[in-house]
């Protein structure tokens, strides 16, 4: 099988790359003259991934120096989108980082909630929380609504039925998830006795 | 190295504006962070023109058509900088802070450079380049053809990103010649007023497009004309020679008529003592200057390090912005927040609105 | 697309939706292909296209109707005595209709229409529902299962295999002159004999030159030959008749003989990035993963009512048992064993005797009614995306929790907080949980074409932000934890299913994607080990635990020595030199050179089922085997070989039907080309008429539940009888009448913005190209209305009441309905009060929406309504 110039980056591609956008930066005579730039890609490590918008599966090229990302945009060896992107595919870039108009400095995005939150009852607003205790509240507030609105059996039809089925949780989404996200989350759902289950592709 | 070339194809272009966002995420161009900052405006066409921090802009026309089945048509154009091979911008720069890229033709810049004279705006007839506000000082920002991107083998970042492959990029040999195949398919395809664009407009365009409603429906300028300024600073250059700010002050003076010389059509050029007729290039009178509250306010206003000149700018351009969100709130009618930081920036406004 | 000869762009703006489908459009336009644009505005997809031909919202069926009238009688009428005397006809592809379709088959002696009434036979008053009972074929003969030791159907008896009965095989009667009054064609034509030109025109407000131009363009790809595809999104799915459409636009394919052939089919353009994966993955109500139905409380109570229910009695489906029997040895791993029915009783049942629904719509009404009381929303904006959305915040303060994970504080976490909303009275205690971004973690994502391909983590996620599987497996571990802990105690319910679910797909100490993806491709039993715990080596290879992974779905077994998550995808993750590596696997192959110059890419990634590109390609040729186009050939039978020519290495396709067959000594034998095409159903033949939707056995025209129009003018009633949402209370779906509320609205997105923006409003940029919702409306109504463009416009019904910018433009124009005149008017539904960088408004567009559905598929109606607008200063 032939293999194209990216795919698994972070074993070898990486390498390859940094050093070919060195030495063209060095070689370039545009930039020979844009002293006070230096080449954005310089030393970056690409990273293959797929659109998080419509279902058209294109291709997008992560460029990431220490760890950070510096650039975003389609992966040019990709045979849908041979490197396109529409507007919304090519600013995935800001879901992360976006410019700030004063310093024009780049900056995390200030409306991404990076951190658990809590809305308790009556309550006005959100108040932190860890990810632990999050985790402990919600595994108690689960069962006991289970518990509760638990069906193990039922008369169908002059039978009894095991159906082991609960009625009181309701699970919506999964469109946004990979596949194996896709999988645990509803394992998830189905082993509590979950009947109401819906995502995107109902809508 | 042959010229490249842009090749903007409208009849396959979507107007999706993948290519307006990638130009400001490569080039980590700033929107506002703030909500309800921009206001719609009504149209397809958001922003309504370029600013300091948008290069490029997708423009809609939208008209009826009686003569074809469709019954309406959609002129959809990109509206960016056109790299002209006659480049009055390049001849203005007074700082050498706009110049051709010997390898591809492309006129890009370097905003270090740039002394925010803004004379590169009057000597652009399709009214492109715009400026903003580096931190320190109002500089020259516009399309630069990604020129570091083409050095290191890739297309610029808006033909990267162009789905329907509107945009191409290549020797502008090929380019013109694909524009002209695409036309010639147009036509059989009922579309009479398709043209090439951009094959000789001043000297010839480093973009090629191909106006699937003709020039009109698409904006274009019908005979682009350098500016006349621009043949009297070829006439200027040679004297200043190597740009220092010193220097500049010299040129800020013979060029305080041309700011704005869309109402001052006279330029005065302090080294000759002569006044020049900005459309044509003619002297028009010789000695006696201009009155001097526009020369100091020219040279000042533009110069590079003042920060006092800076503070009162940066107040100017919130009066500004309050006098214009006050008149939106009153008119209801669309305002260009975006042209308030430019718009203090010369005595008078030289920044178009919506197309 | 690429390789097409007709474009038909109905219920989608792919220009704008789906931006890199112009670029294959694109090359087949300029090879030739008309481009057609029916839409109730014209968008940014028209401006590209030839001919444009407006409709009026939710009247698609009576277009394809008309569509289907116009092909009987100009292409299949005047033909069919040719055809019968066995001489070929050059516009019309009969032996695709009578060899593929199922255009030949007699139909049940009660089936019947009665276009006075508006029903099809086997209505039942009571139950106010649809019996199938007389949608079925007539019988030919029956055919038994050979389950003897050497038979086909020998591995369905044995150790380890569930028992149940085995189906039998009811072969349908035909007759190949299509002149028996009860077969298919007859009974089609019948039915859209009043589906006249005149009738399409005045019921969709379109012009008669402008409609006959579509359809003798769109006729044109029903040659031998000839492609035409159809591109379809949203448009056609949100209606109370939206399965309906889709079924109107397969059978128009069938029709023209473009299923299964390059540049045909019907494309979905689907809009969620995996939302083709969950689909696949069967994250809804009735169903389980790779398109098997859930456990439920009538037909499929016990496995082995199950397994006699789903099992097909021919074609590809007769092996549902050793898919599912794979599914369950991989839910509960050795939990499952065929004493305990693989453990199938812990499966939840979904009550299907009483008529209830559990889907998204019903949920709001449950959690309004006080019976669901805890929710869990996963990257999903019910408060914002769903119909009358106003009644969904309502309803959710009902909740006693509810758990949001996301990237932003989006309108579901935040709907105590709306506008319309008092905190100080909501009970709900609310969590929100930080996902990590797509490159933020790394995993399977499939799109529409079902390729399936991997992501690369390129970066760590921001501050405390987990991916969605560390977020599940943190909530499962607490919730196990509880259940361990407590299940002595009385109030606690049954805590088996819990307790006896694999859940162990750790990979060197860590919840990995990895260890999913194997569950997901299958498996042997017998020589995988998981008890050990995974840890990796650097070459991808294993150093503890073992995995066999199968090559195919080929392997899987009914006896429980496979077990496999999703049978459609195995072997997409089945390299097992490198288990631990994914670019070493089939679902990261980046092999871009296309060897069949018709962009079937087949090195590249995976496409399920088996790495198919084009699904049903067997009709892509003809009986014999010869391709319709040879420059377009997916597979074809080498009459000299006497073998399929077929894959990557012939520039071909991979068979995506039985062309070989493999004999119990293992030689490997060619099967001759025969007329089973359709092979995942079980007459193995497409269906022109079919007896499994819920809502009738031939689309046909009913009006939205909101429409401007008193009576149907092609039937008896109004609206589809079946609908979802009819029993639901008025305080809840609020019905406008066209008195009040006069012009027909429908919803969309613009190519700047996704849904409910939750993602596109927190990008500057997009927001700068787009900052607020709009109204598009004509200069006709904008006049009568005195509204301009950039006006704010006031737009309501009985629902709510939104306020948006004008857009007025030539694009929008006044249609003629039924001899009126009727204005249309769109809307965008990305904005809201939300706290990202847009513009705000007080509602949202879909408080307006109607929140009622289509009865098969329980997708909202969000396309068709009714509403009044004007001009507005606030």
């Amino acid at each position: 099988m032939e293999l194209t110039r990216r795919g698994f980056f972070k074993s070898i591609g990486a390498a390859i790359t940094a050093t070919m956008a060195v030495e063209m930066t060095a070689a370039s005579p545009a930039l020979a003259v844009e002293t006070e730039k230096d080449w954005k890609l310089v030393n970056t490590e690409e990273y293959t991934n797929i659109c998080c918008y419509c279902a058209g599966g294109c291709g997008s090229l992560c460029s990431v120096r220490d760890g950070e990302l510096i650039n975003l945009e389609g992966d040019p060896d990709h045979p849908i989108n041979q490197g396109g992107l529409c507007p919304k595919g090519a600013s995935m870039f800001q879901l992360r980082n976006v410019v700030d108009p004063h310093t024009k400095e780049v900056i995390k995005s200030p409306v991404r909630q990076t951190k658990p939150l809590v809305r308790r009852p009556y309550s006005k607003k959100w108040e932190p929380i860890t990810w632990d205790e999050a985790a402990k509240e919600i595994a108690r507030f689960t069962k006991d609504t289970r518990d509760a609105g638990y069906v193990e059996t039922e008369m169908v039809k002059g039978k009894e039925l095991t159906v082991n089925r609960c009625e009181s949780i309701a699970s919506l989404g999964g469109s946004q998830q990979n596949s194996e996200e896709e999988y645990l989350i509803l394992k998830m759902m189905r082993a509590l006795g979950i009947v109401a289950i819906d995502n995107q592709a109902r809508v | 190295m042959s010229d490249k070339a842009f090749l903007f194809d409208a009849s396959r272009c979507t107007g999706c504006k993948g290519c307006q966002i990638a130009c400001k995420c490569w080039n980590n161009l700033p929107s506002s962070l703030e909500m309800n900052h921009y206001k719609f405006t009504g149209s397809y066409q958001n922003p309504a023109d370029l600013n300091g921090d948008t290069r490029l802009i997708m423009t809609f026309n939208e008209f009826e058509n009686k003569a074809s089945q469709k019954r309406v048509g959609n002129a959809i154009t990109r509206r960016s900088c056109q790299h002209c091979t006659d480049a009055g911008c390049v001849s203005i720069c007074p700082a050498g802070a706009l110049f051709k890229d010997e390898a591809t033709g492309l006129v890009t810049h370097d905003a270090s450079k740039c002394v925010g004279c803004q004379y590169c705006s009057s000597a652009c007839p399709f009214e492109v380049p715009r400026y903003t506000d580096d931190g320190l000082r109002t500089v020259i920002n516009k399309c630069y053809g990604c020129v570091d991107r083409v050095a290191n083998g890739m297309a610029p970042a808006c033909v990267t990103t162009c789905q329907p492959e509107a945009l191409l990029f290549g020797d502008r040999a090929d380019m013109i010649a694909q524009a002209h195949r695409q036309v010639a398919f147009l036509k059989e395809h009922g579309y009479e007023d398709a043209c090439v664009y951009g094959e000789n407009e001043m000297g010839g365009l480093h973009v090629i497009q191909v106006l699937k409603y003709g020039v009109e429906k698409h904006g274009q300028v019908e005979n682009p004309q350098v500016m006349g300024t621009v043949g009297a600073m070829n006439v200027m250059k040679p004297l200043t020679g190597v740009v220092a700010p010193l220097v500049v002050v010299g040129l800020g003076a013979m060029f305080a008529l041309a700011t704005g010389y869309k109402r001052n059509t006279l330029a005065y050029n302090n080294e000759t003592q002569d006044t020049i007729a900005l459309e044509t290039g003619e002297v028009v009178k010789t000695g006696d200057p201009q009155d001097s509250r526009t020369f100091t306010e020219a040279l000042t206003e533009n110069l590079p390090f003042m920060e006092a000149n800076r503070k009162k700018k940066q107040l100017e351009a919130e009066a500004a912005a309050k006098a214009a969100a006050e008149a939106e709130a009153a008119a209801g009618s669309e305002a260009q927040v975006q042209a308030a930081d430019t718009a203090a920036a010369t005595e008078e406004d030289t920044q178009e609105g919506g197309e | 697309m690429q390789n097409t000869d007709v474009i038909l762009n109905i219920g989608s703006n792919s220009a704008e939706n789906h931006p890199v489908s112009s670029k294959w459009l694109h090359k087949a336009h300029e090879r030739g292909a008309k481009w057609i644009v029916v839409d109730p505005r014209y968008t940014r997809t028209a401006e590209m296209a030839d001919i444009y031909c407006p409709i009026r919202s939710g009247t698609d069926i009576c277009f394809y109707g008309g569509l289907y009238h116009y092909i009987i009688e100009n292409l299949i009428e005047p033909n069919l005595e040719k055809y019968r005397a066995g001489r070929f006809v050059p516009e019309y592809n009969f032996e695709y209709l009578t060899q593929y379709t199922n255009a030949s088959y007699i139909l049940d002696h009660e089936f019947e229409f009665d276009p006075q009434t508006g029903f099809f036979s086997g209505w039942d008053k009571d139950s106010e529902t649809y019996n199938s009972h007389s949608w079925h074929y007539e019988t030919d003969h029956e055919e038994e299962w050979d389950t003897t030791p050497g038979g086909t159907y020998a591995w369905a008896v044995g150790e380890g295999v569930p028992e149940f009965t085995t189906p039998t095989l009811t072969v349908p009667k035909k007759d190949m002159t299509l002149t028996d009054e009860r077969c298919v064609y007859q009974q089609m034509k019948k039915h859209y004999s009043r589906y006249t030109m005149d009738m399409v025109c005045s019921v969709c407000g379109m012009d008669k030159e402008d409609l006959e131009l579509v359809y003798s363009t769109y006729a044109s790809s029903a040659a031998p030959g000839k492609a035409g595809t159809i591109l379809y999104a949203l448009g056609q799915t949100q209606h109370t008749y939206g399965a309906q459409n889709t079924r109107a636009m397969s059978i128009l394919q069938l029709l023209c003989g473009n299923v299964g052939v390059p540049g045909g089919g019907v494309c979905a353009l689907r809009g969620e990035p995996n939302v083709q994966g969950a689909t696949d993955m069967g994250m809804l109500v009735n169903e389980q993963p790779a398109y098997l139905k859930w456990a439920n409380t009538t037909d499929r109570d016990t496995l082995a009512h199950w397994l006699e229910s789903q099992t097909y009695s021919d074609g590809y489906y007769t092996n549902k048992p050793k898919f599912m029997v794979s599914a369950l040895k991989e839910w509960y791993g050795e939990n499952a064993t065929v004493e305990n029915d693989y453990g199938y009783d812990w499966w939840p049942k979904v009550p299907s005797h009483d008529g209830s629904d559990w889907t998204e719509l019903s949920s709001f009404e449950k959690m309004k009614e006080g019976t669901m009381k805890g929710y869990y929303a996963w990257g999903m904006n019910p408060c914002h995306s769903a119909p009358n959305s106003g009644n969904v915040r309502r309803s959710m303060a009902n909740l006693d929790w509810l758990v949001v994970a996301d990237q932003v504080i989006t309108e579901t976490a935040d709907f105590w907080d709306a506008p319309d909303m008092d905190a100080s009275t909501i009970p709900t205690t609310v969590f929100f949980l930080p996902c990590a971004l797509i490159y933020e973690k790394p995993g399977t994502i499939l799109n529409s074409g079902r390729w399936v391909q991997w992501r690369y983590q390129a970066v760590e996620p921001w501050d405390e932000a987990k991916p969605d599987y560390e977020i599940c497996d943190i909530l499962w571990k607490e919730i196990c934890a509880l259940y361990e802990a407590e299940k002595n105690d009385p109030k606690t319910a049954n805590p088996d299913p819990i307790l006896n679910m694999k859940w162990d797909y750790y990979l060197d100490g860590k919840i990995d994607p990895i260890p999913v993806a194997w569950a997901l491709n299958g498996y042997k039993v017998e020589s995988s080990d998981w008890k050990s715990g995974f840890t990796s080596n650097p070459d991808g290879t294993l150093s503890s635990g073992s995995i066999d992974l199968l090559a195919g779905y080929a392997g899987l077994g009914a006896n429980g020595s496979t077990a496999c998550g999703m049978w459609i995808y195995s072997g997409f993750f089945a390299n097992n030199d490198a288990p631990c590596d994914p670019s070493k696997q089939a679902v990261a192959r980046r092999n871009n050179v296309d060897s069949s110059g018709l962009g079937l890419y087949s090195e590249w990634a995976f496409a399920w089922p088996n790495n198919r590109r084009i699904i049903y390609n067997r009709a892509s040729a003809d009986l014999e085997g010869q391709p319709w186009n040879e420059e377009k050939a997916l597979v074809k039978w080498d009459k000299d070989a006497q073998k399929w020519l077929t894959g990557y290495a012939n520039g071909m396709d991979i068979p995506d039907f039985a062309a070989t067959r493999t004999l119990t000594d293992g030689t490997v034998q060619q099967i001759e080309p025969n007329n089973k095409a359709f092979f995942m159903l079980w007459e193995q033949n497409g269906r022109l008429e079919s007896y499994g939707m819920t809502d009738g056995p031939f689309p046909e025209h009913f009006e939205p539940f909101e429409t401007p129009l008193s009576s149907n003018p092609l039937n008896g009633l109004l609206n589809s009888p079946c609908f979802l949402g009819r029993k639901f209370v008025d305080d809840s779906t609020r019905r406008g009448r066209v008195e009040d509320y006069p012009y027909v609205a429908t919803t969309y997105s613009v190519t700047e913005h996704w849904q409910t923006g939750g993602q596109t409003r927190a990008c500057p940029s997009l927001v700068e190209a787009w900052p607020g919702d709009m109204i598009e409306l004509s200069q006709e109504l904008a006049l009568e209305k005195g509204i301009h463009t950039g006006d704010h416009v006031r737009v309501w019904n009985r629902r709510a009441s939104v306020v948006v910018t004008a857009v007025v433009t030539p694009r929008v124009r006044p249609l003629t309905v039924q001899g009126k005149t009727q204005h249309l008017v769109g809307m965008t539904h990305h904005f809201s009060w939300g706290k990202l960088f847009g513009n705000t408004t007080l509602g949202a567009v879909n408080d307006l929406t109607p929140n009622v559905g289509d009865p098969n598929s329980q997708t909202p109606e969000y396309k068709a309504f009714l509403v009044n607008i004007e001009k507005t200063t606030v």
